[in-house]
């Protein structure tokens, strides 16, 4: 589904470029539960956001389902990206001023969802997470791993089939981080394409495919299980 | 999506509530204020428009000419309606007004004893056809057409009978003779230039009956038919003049020409004209028309400032909502509906405030502003225009700021507005030179209106009183004087035609005694007293006396009556101070010699030069009593002249006015103009500075870690202040300068309507720079202190 060829990206500085990825080859098959690992500054957020068509200055090539990003029309490349992508992060990003419910209703909007499906796909959303009671709350009111809930239900609520998750257990606590890995499970079971970023080992247990990331360059890529 | 917009822009504003707060507040200020001064415009605008067919009424001016001076007055004489009723076919109807008020004041009794009345003219009985005011009682074809009837309007209706419905028919005695209340009308409405009220029937009048060409003391009103042109109906007048002043004007050698002026040009058109009611100078109406519209940009300056300063603290909302599929124009839409909703609030707000505002500012603006314009279909179009105009005025710039950040930095803290920086620096500019030059103006005007007050008027104003004297009271006037001067509360009394304040009657005097040359003065008529009780000081020469007076009763024409000079005369007809004294002058009519010459005073408000003026002893001419009053508490001295005056002259209150209040009178326009430039220039002020307190609070919060690291290094708190206020002084210092420039340009044009100006002086500009600066200052001080006292290991911890 996924297809990077020769990808570079560096920033130039006064006197040198800095390479912040270099000659990246990566295919990513549909319904992979796939984990990058490295260190602080290996790249792998740099490679989500690019992944993520958040980020469009690097070299190289990068096809969707068969077809070059680059070719694209802007209002196509902005179409795939509503529709192909969800996005999940460390610090949840969750809009403080709008409560669970409309946080989640936020990406349907974008997409001219109506209201009455709106409605019935938060609904069913609320329930998968078990967060009815608290549809009503701000962010500020509810815990890092609830927040963290809200963020996948917010990134799935369109229905994604690649799922971008950077470091989205980062900021929680061990018990709060298995409960949000399973939830990625049950995604991964039902087909959808999960990318993670993490530094936790344990995580990556979770997934079908691991990638080591090394000072930009891919140091090691395994299957598990 | 617009639900949700709306929504969000709520809780936006709910939670940085410093920031909706100074924005609200400035754009409600501002808008108020905007909101006000067009009321009041288009008010003044609309006057004499509410008659059927107002664009067909004319009044028909008349311009005087004898001598190589003319003279353009705004009243003719009482023969021009009924003949052109009956001469010209274009003509549908016409009414003829006596305004009495020019003249005296009039005594009422309605049974409960005298009052006396300003308002009261006579008119003729085709008033109601060419003005189709309401009628509340009586039959609109039969009032006013005989003799002795009188209409009232609803109001004074009210205050003699109770009631419209108990007026008519009761009898109504003026000054001693009965009139029958035909008629109660609607009360004036306040943007028309008619303001009565009582209209008594023309036919009373003497001229009523016989239409005379002379005097010319009648405003003529016609009402042409549709499709009739002005240009050939004006045209067709001089012929008509012709007709029946031809003889007239070559023997006597005058001439006569008559233009017709659209009644809704009265109130905003030529000011020195006579009117009913004063009217506005336009130029006034343009400049406050500006002052509205700088208030409103310096408004909504503050909302681009302060939200595209605020981006910086909204980056990640639009990151991340651009990362959940969010395009531009969407983003771009949430942005300008949150500054509509703000801009809609604040209009709202102004409502509420005008209508609050609209009872104390009766006083200032002379009428009830009322909401009734805006309240009407095209009234909520415009306020929606407005808010939808003014929204994305304040919107828009911010919008495209924040909807064109990228995603990716704007997740980050990397953001930098950096691009935006001289927009908002050229915005602050704009703020501050509009309110320093605001400010600016107001002082220069404040000097001017204060030289008005303080300049040597050359006869002393204070402690003097005026009250009308009707001619019935003459031969009483030597008792009255006595009387008065004996119980002690009266210094000196004179007799006079006018208050010193405004004297206008124009003579011709010829200076060598025959019909050479001729010289237009005003001529002041008094008694004895006159140059004393006012203040007058004499020359050269000597004053009136006793004996003057009584020789002149007795017509001694060998001899020729006594008149004096004032310093404009004698320089006008070619004589020195000195010899002008003895000089023999043919004067209204017959010989006169200089018995002393008067130094010049102001007897015409200070827009006009000091003119040449004779002063003559004349009492049947007189209008006016004036007092001198004697130092100290003047209310215990009025008491006491009421008390005296009562029993001398028990049938006529005692109504006086002071003189220097009178004085200050004619300067209500300008006054106003002060007044409110001062409200408007602090309005200003304060707007902006609310600006630059947000302005300062974020580039503050913006470089808290600088303003740490500086801390840790050792800087003192004048140093953090000195960091941040910087930047701004030059800015201000730049609109200081624009500031400078325009109030120069501004007031120079503006004193050009004076005669006598007050010195541009420097301490205007350096006030008002010095206390933007000042305010300045305390702003930025305030707001560095508090980013200073936080604790450098707090602000130093992020990023």
């Amino acid at each position: 589904m996924i297809q990077l060829t020769e990808l570079d990206k560096f920033i130039e500085s006064r006197f040198q470029r800095v390479f912040l990825l270099k000659g990246i080859h990566l295919t990513i098959n549909e319904g992979e539960f796939l984990t990058l690992m490295g260190p602080s500054g290996a790249g792998k957020s740099t490679l989500l956001n690019i992944l993520g068509l958040l980020d469009e200055d690097y070299q190289g090539t990068y096809s969707f389902l068969g077809k070059d990003i680059r070719a694209m029309k802007a209002k196509e490349r902005s179409n795939l990206h509503k529709s192909e992508f969800g996005y999940i992060f460390q610090a949840y990003h969750l809009i403080d001023e709008l409560t669970v419910y409309e946080n989640i209703e936020t990406p349907l909007l974008y997409r001219n969802v109506s209201s009455s499906d709106r409605k019935s796909i938060i609904a069913e959303l609320l329930d998968r997470f078990k967060m009815v009671a608290k549809k009503d709350l701000f962010p500020a009111q509810l815990s890092g791993g609830q927040q963290q809930l809200v963020g996948i239900a917010r990134a799935v609520a369109g229905k994604p089939r690649v799922l971008l998750a950077d470091e989205p257990t980062g900021n929680l606590h061990s018990a709060q981080a298995k409960e949000i890995m399973e939830v990625f499970q049950e995604l991964h079971r039902e087909g959808t394409t999960i990318i993670q970023a993490t530094h936790a080992r344990e995580n990556a247990d979770y997934g079908t495919r691991l990638i080591q990331l090394i000072d930009g360059r891919i140091d090691s890529d395994e299957q598990i299980a | 999506m617009w639900k949700n917009y709306f929504k969000i822009s709520l809780r936006n504003l709910q939670k940085r509530k410093l920031y909706a707060g100074i924005n609200l507040l400035g754009l409600t200020l501002a808008i108020t204020s905007f909101l006000a001064i067009g009321l009041f415009i288009h008010h003044e605008w609309s006057y004499d428009r509410m008659y059927t067919g107002s664009d067909r009424i004319y009044r028909i001016n008349q311009e005087f000419t004898m001598g190589g001076e003319s003279q353009l007055a705004s009243t003719s004489p009482s023969a021009l309606m009924p003949t052109l009723l009956e001469e010209f076919p274009e003509v549908e109807t016409g009414t003829l007004v006596f305004d009495l008020s020019i003249f005296s004041s009039v005594m009422i009794d309605a049974g409960t004893g005298n009052s006396e009345e300003n308002k009261f003219a006579y008119v003729d009985e085709r008033f109601f056809e060419v003005f189709d005011f309401r009628l509340l009682a009586g039959q609109p074809g039969r009032i006013l057409s005989e003799p002795n009837q009188i209409v009232l309007t609803e109001n004074t209706a009210n205050r003699y009978f109770g009631s419209a419905q108990n007026a008519e028919g009761k009898i109504l005695k003026v000054e001693g003779k009965d009139y029958l209340i035909t008629g109660v009308m609607e009360n004036f409405p306040s943007n028309s230039h008619l303001d009565f009220d009582f209209l008594a029937s023309f036919k009373t009048h003497r001229h009523g009956r016989e239409p005379a060409w002379s005097p010319s003391n009648y405003y003529s009103y016609v009402k042409l038919k549709e499709g009739a042109d002005i240009a050939d109906f004006q045209a067709k007048l001089p012929a008509m003049i012709e007709k029946y002043l031809g003889a007239d004007m070559r023997e006597y050698g005058f001439s006569f020409a008559f233009f017709p002026q659209p009644v809704t040009a009265i109130h905003l058109g030529n000011q020195s004209l006579n009117s009913i009611k004063p009217g506005t100078d336009i130029q006034y109406l343009y400049i406050f028309a500006v002052v509205a519209l700088l208030l409103v940009v310096i408004g909504v300056i503050n909302y681009v400032n302060l939200a595209t300063a605020e981006a910086t603290e909204r980056h990640k909302e639009v990151g991340l909502r651009k990362v959940m599929g969010a395009e531009r124009f969407q983003l771009f839409g949430q942005f300008v509906a949150e500054s509509m909703v703000l801009t809609a609030a604040a209009v709202g707000l102004s409502l509420v405030g005008i209508y609050l505002l609209s009872e104390p500012l009766t006083g200032l603006v002379g009428f009830k502003i009322s909401l009734d314009p805006l309240l009407s279909l095209p009234g909520w179009m415009g306020i929606l225009l407005f808010v939808i105009l003014i929204g994305l005025l304040a919107g828009i710039y911010p919008s495209l700021i924040l909807s064109g950040m990228r995603p990716i930095q704007a997740l980050g803290n990397k953001v930098k507005i950096g691009s935006g920086a001289w927009v908002r620096k050229g915005l602050v500019v704009i703020q501050f030179f509009f309110s320093i030059g605001l400010l600016i103006a107001t002082l220069l005007v404040k000097d001017q209106l204060e030289y008005m007050q303080e300049v040597n008027l050359g006869y002393t104003k204070e402690r003097l009183i005026s009250i009308n004297f009707h001619y019935n009271l003459i031969p009483k006037a030597e008792a009255i004087q006595q009387e008065l001067v004996r119980t002690g509360s009266a210094e000196t009394i004179a007799l006079a035609a006018n208050m010193p304040v405004h004297v206008k009657a124009k003579y011709s005097i010829f200076p060598g005694g025959d019909n050479d040359r001729e010289v237009m003065v005003t001529g002041y008529a008094g008694d004895h007293h006159l140059l004393k009780t006012a203040g007058l000081e004499l020359i050269s020469g000597q004053d009136f006396s006793e004996t003057d007076m009584m020789r002149n009763q007795q017509a001694d024409t060998v001899s020729g009556y006594p008149i004096l000079l004032n310093e404009t005369s004698v320089k006008e007809l070619g004589w020195s101070v000195e010899d002008a004294v003895g000089k023999k002058v043919n004067f209204g009519g017959g010989t006169a010699w200089v018995k002393g010459v008067v130094k010049n005073f102001y007897f015409n408000s200070l827009h006009h030069q000091v003119g040449p003026m004779v002063i003559f002893l004349n009492p049947d001419e007189t209008n006016v009593m004036l007092i001198r009053i004697p130092a100290g508490d003047p209310s215990a001295h009025l008491a006491s002249l009421g008390e005296a005056w009562k029993t001398l002259v028990p049938d006529r209150p005692f109504n006086y006015q002071f003189v220097d209040q009178a004085y200050a009178q004619q300067y209500r326009s300008e006054e106003k103009v002060g007044i409110l430039f001062g409200v408007f220039s602090g309005l200003a002020i304060f707007i902006a500075l609310m600006g630059l307190f947000g302005l300062v609070s974020y580039v503050a919060l913006r470089r808290t870690r600088e303003i740490g690291i500086r801390k840790v290094l050792g800087a003192t708190q004048t140093d953090v202040v000195g960091v941040l206020a910087a930047d701004f002084f030059k800015l201000l210092f730049l609109a200081a300068l624009l500031a400078i420039a325009v109030s120069w340009w501004f007031i120079r044009s503006w004193l050009q309507g004076f005669a006598h100006q007050t010195a541009v002086e420097i301490y205007p500009f350096l006030t008002a720079i010095l206390l933007v600066l000042l305010l300045s200052v305390l702003t930025i001080f305030y707001r560095s202190w508090k980013v200073y006292t936080l604790n450098p290991s707090k602000t130093l911890k992020n990023d």
